[in-house]
């Protein structure tokens, strides 16, 4: 019975730790609402390790273009993404017009964008940490001969 | 004794980081953009913190834009040798030395204050009033570079954001508000 109850402890406690590494670089969220009636609602939340952890184990041939397309860009993204982290909450841009709203901003280590419009309102958020492991897992991707 | 002599060293490290502290990081600034078209609804607001956008250009390079740096051409200057007039500005004392009045126009070019100010009045209905307010630190950082043919941004950002709070540019026509400013908060509220 004990040796039951140690194996039950051992089996929860690596769940536990199992789902604390998941979520350690925090979860991307993606939420759309339709507003016309019965119009879909979709709520995705996933463990923003997977993403580079998808990207790392994702075929090299299918990701092998937009890793190219992003070499020269490399520097300015990785500068960017540091920046990000540093700075404080802000929202970089906010677009009102009639039937339309925009926000992008920064929350937390998160960068959060919503759009709510007459149709639809939808909200991104993916952590910036998460971001930057993507980012080079995908820059890792590249030919040799593009690096 | 001894208590008397710690508590003034814990006083004096409490200082000492409090200091420390301060200089290590200095309040950012941010650069502001905010366009009101109230007769549609419509709004547009843009925050950039600036020491992010200084240590950002840099990083691109593409097109005129290098290293942090502009190149413009002859052409889009028209011939002007703007080093030339702003080295006479520069040098000239507190006063509005240009104004031009035409076609319904007024155009006063001053320096004023440590600061380049240019005012444009449009007299007829949709006219646009423009007011600009550029520290002269930032306009030298602009011509810092050594080539005649770059502005350095990325030089005239920083000077920016040491100069402090300012109204950069206001423009008001009969539908429109721009407005760009930097201060020290992340918010336009």
């Amino acid at each position: 019975m004990i040796v039951l109850g140690k194996i039950v402890l051992g089996l929860a406690g690596t769940a536990v730790a199992g789902a604390g590494l998941l979520c350690s670089e925090g979860m991307i969220q993606v939420n759309v609402v339709e507003k016309r009636p019965q119009g879909h609602h979709l709520h995705v939340m996933v463990p923003a390790l997977l993403v580079p952890i998808g990207v790392h184990f994702s075929p090299r041939e299918n990701i092998a273009e937009a890793s190219a397309e992003i070499q020269p860009w490399l520097l300015t993204i990785r500068v960017a993404l540091a920046q990000l982290r540093e700075c404080e909450d802000v929202a970089f841009v906010e677009v009102n017009e009639p039937g339309q709203q925009v926000r992008v901003a920064k929350s937390g280590g998160t960068i959060v964008l919503d759009v709510n419009s007459e149709e639809e309102s939808v909200h991104v958020s993916a952590p910036i940490r998460a971001m930057s492991s993507a980012v080079e897992e995908l820059a890792a991707a590249a030919p040799a001969t593009v690096r | 004794m001894p208590n008397r002599i710690r508590n003034l060293a814990l006083l004096g490290a409490l200082a000492l980081a409090v200091t420390t502290a301060a200089v290590a990081a200095p309040k950012d600034h941010y650069l502001h953009i905010k366009v009101d078209d109230p007769a549609k609804g419509e709004s547009v607001n843009v925050n950039v913190p600036l020491s992010m956008a200084e240590k950002i250009l840099p990083t691109v390079n593409r097109g005129n834009l290098h290293q942090g740096r502009v190149t413009i051409s002859n052409e889009d200057m028209n011939g002007a040798d703007l080093r030339t007039i702003l080295d006479a500005i520069r040098t000239a004392p507190d006063n509005e030395f240009v104004t031009v009045k035409q076609h319904g126009q007024d155009v006063r070019v001053a320096k004023l204050n440590g600061n380049l100010v240019v005012h444009v009045r449009e007299a007829s209905e949709d006219g646009h009033n423009v007011d600009i307010t550029v520290p002269m630190k930032v306009v030298d950082a602009l011509f810092s570079t050594a080539k005649k043919d770059e502005l350095d941004v990325a030089a005239a950002l920083h000077a920016l954001a040491e100069a402090g709070d300012t109204l950069l540019v206001s423009v008001h026509d009969a539908t429109q508000h721009v407005r760009i400013w930097v201060d020290s908060r992340s918010s336009q509220d």
